[in-house]
């Protein structure tokens, strides 16, 4: 985890708080994409049951890959089902 | 053998190390108090026991007692019905509504608590509130509560202590994911234990070799105990706001199928003891029940059972309240079998260890206690290493007063629980529990500041420790509890084992201590004693 101390505070923020949003809206985010099978349950529950392995997957990309990689792959996953869940809640108001 | 980068290595080293330091002491609190309330069931059994065990969960003449308590209530409290077996198999049961706020929110259950002595079928408690007034005022079971409490949430207010278990549950799985791969030589680090006199190396191969043991326990433990905590805290009310717009009566359709028609018209209520046999028959213990609705045509009761033998995953059933028809299995989630209710259902096996009785709930106690080890040795080993820099002999002192402090202010709550229950302390039983809890951690807290020798620290609790696991059985059977000769008979087995394990454990602390201090040279001055993984 070797660089200046900008890279060092961004690769802490990054790992830390990031990947915690980030984590929460990718876990929201799949249940609008994940089948939800003949019990109408797996596309809510199987994104809650991983959200650890979410959490520590992210983590560990952020921490050992490089710095401006992890962050837009990060940013852009996190993007993507950001923009998921707006679309969504703003079809269920209409 | 794992090949990684130098630079990876140093990563994982850091991540595994500093997480250590920041989390290991609370990650230490909550494992040893997991660990512990694996048995929490049992230590309620053993420190207020009926005359005689109760050979079944919700034996026959559990109907008889809820048309009692039914009958004793008002209406609006036969809403909703849970009934558990708690201390010593006692029978506890919860007629309640959920009380509507102005703001149409569900702020609080309200209702009455009925304890049932299921052996003569009388009430010997009853409480009428709000859940919390009536959780301040009940007794029973509230030792084994108050060590799940440390457990879930550090005794912290939801969501917060649930967030705070949350995040010491990834750092494990982050201790245990960075600790796997630092390993250089997975199988022989799980034998390799060199002794060489409590050098650093020493410490490192009993702490790799134990972590080794334990590390896929260790991220189960972490994967489902992070799951617990999570997704109380803030996942399901995220995801039930994205998948379902906010609409918590449609999330709850979903999980739990469309409710009947409302038919306020009341209907005898069939059999309930009939419904129980009905499940004990397909081979399971029976663990709790559900009423909804009681004694009206749209009544629904469910029936949940420990699993049965070879299975791993625990199972409900649905009755017709008025015919007492077996309606089927009910899935943990949704209205068919589906991969995530199985999901679901496995946490609990996994997380609790409750799928084989006795047997796996001590595989799991042992696991957990290694896993408790392992903290404290990883953070005795950090200390080792910077043996020289004073500073981090506080953190040596801190760990000491967590290793045997805590444990030690559990057996002072422990003693509060018995004093009160006996009439010796009044007032509420969590209050007092609290009081020589927060009162000996206080006590060793000082100790483990003031005393010029870090030897001295750890002796003086580990002989205190030894000593009050001693005198908890001592105090039990002085307050008037069922000796050894009549639990036996009883078959009050928790009562007979967990007197022979405390005063065993008791005893093997007094006499590894005698041992140490006879082995340890005068004046050593940087001791991490017990924490020394390489003592016999």
């Amino acid at each position: 985890m070797a660089g200046t101390r900008t890279e060092k505070i961004w690769r802490f923020v990054l790992a830390g708080p990031l990947v915690l949003l980030a984590t929460l809206i990718i876990m929201a985010g799949s249940s609008l994409w994940l089948p939800a099978g003949q019990a109408q349950v797996n596309n809510f529950v199987i994104p809650v049951v991983l959200l650890p392995a979410i959490w520590a997957v992210l983590f560990f990309y952020s921490v050992l890959d490089r710095l401006g990689r992890a962050s837009v792959v990060i940013i852009i996953l996190t993007a993507v089902h950001a923009a998921l869940i707006a679309q969504h809640l703003l079809q269920a108001q209409q | 053998m794992l090949k990684l980068q130098q630079k990876t290595t140093q990563t994982m080293l850091a991540l595994h190390g500093w997480g250590a330091v920041i989390f290991g002491l609370l990650l230490y609190w909550v494992i040893l108090t997991g660990t512990i309330a694996v048995f929490a069931d049992d230590i309620n059994d053993w420190a207020s026991p009926l005359p005689a065990a109760i050979p079944e969960t919700l034996p026959l003449g559990t109907d008889a007692m809820l048309r009692k308590a039914a009958a004793d209530v008002a209406p609006e409290y036969l809403d909703e019905l849970t009934v558990f077996a708690t201390a010593g198999g006692r029978i506890r049961a919860f007629f309640h509504t959920h009380a509507e706020a102005v703001d149409g929110e569900h702020p609080e259950e309200e209702g009455v608590l009925f304890v049932f002595d299921p052996a003569s079928g009388d009430i010997l408690q009853r409480f009428e509130g709000t859940q919390s007034e009536i959780e301040a005022q009940s007794h029973y079971g509230k030792l084994g509560h108050f060590l799940v409490e440390w457990h879930v949430q550090l005794h912290v207010p939801s969501p917060w202590g649930l967030m705070l278990t949350g995040i010491l549950g990834m750092s494990l799985l982050v201790a245990c994911v960075s600790g796997f791969a630092m390993h250089r030589h997975l199988i022989k680090d799980a034998f390799l234990r060199r002794r060489r006199g409590g050098d650093v190396l020493s410490h490192k191969d009993a702490h790799v070799m134990a972590s080794t043991w334990n590390l896929p326990f260790a991220f189960i433990l972490a994967f489902t105990g992070s799951f617990y905590s999570l997704a109380g805290a803030f996942a399901i009310p995220a995801i039930a706001m994205v998948a379902f717009g906010g609409d918590q009566v449609k999330l709850i359709e979903t999980v739990q199928g469309l409710p009947p028609a409302e038919d306020r018209r009341p209907a005898e209520m069939a059999n309930i003891d009939t419904m129980l046999e009905d499940v004990r028959a397909a081979g399971h213990r029976t663990r709790f029940l559900t009423v909804d609705h009681w004694g009206r045509q749209d009544a629904r009761i469910s029936v949940f059972p420990w699993q049965a033998e070879g299975e791993l995953l625990p199972k409900g059933y649905a009755f017709d309240a008025q015919t007492g028809e077996n309606l089927g299995e009910k899935p943990a989630l949704g209205q068919s079998p589906s991969l995530g209710s199985d999901l679901v259902a496995l946490m609990g096996p996994l997380h609790f260890g409750n799928f084989a009785g006795w047997l796996s709930k001590t595989v799991w106690f042992a696991l957990g206690f290694a896993g408790a080890y392992v903290c404290i040795s990883g953070l005795a080993l950090w200390v080792k290493r910077r043996e020289q820099q004073k500073t981090w002999q506080y953190l040596l002192r801190a760990t000491l007063w967590s290793a045997w402090g805590l444990p030690l202010a559990l057996v002072a709550a422990a003693a509060a629980y018995l004093l009160q229950q006996a009439g010796v302390l009044a007032g509420a039983v969590e209050p007092l529990m609290f009081k020589a809890f927060g009162l000996c951690l206080a006590l060793s807290g000082i100790l483990a500041g003031i005393v010029r020798r870090v030897t001295g620290v750890r002796r003086i609790l580990v002989i205190s420790l030894g000593l009050g696991l001693c005198a908890l059985v001592a105090l039990r059977l002085l307050l008037g509890g069922p000796g050894w000769v009549s639990a036996a008979t009883g078959g009050l087995t928790a009562v007979v084992v967990l007197d022979v394990a405390l005063l065993l454990g008791g005893a093997w602390l007094l006499r590894r201590e005698w041992r140490q201090t006879q082995a340890l040279p005068e004046g050593s001055l940087i001791d991490t004693g017990d924490m020394e993984v390489n003592t016999p």
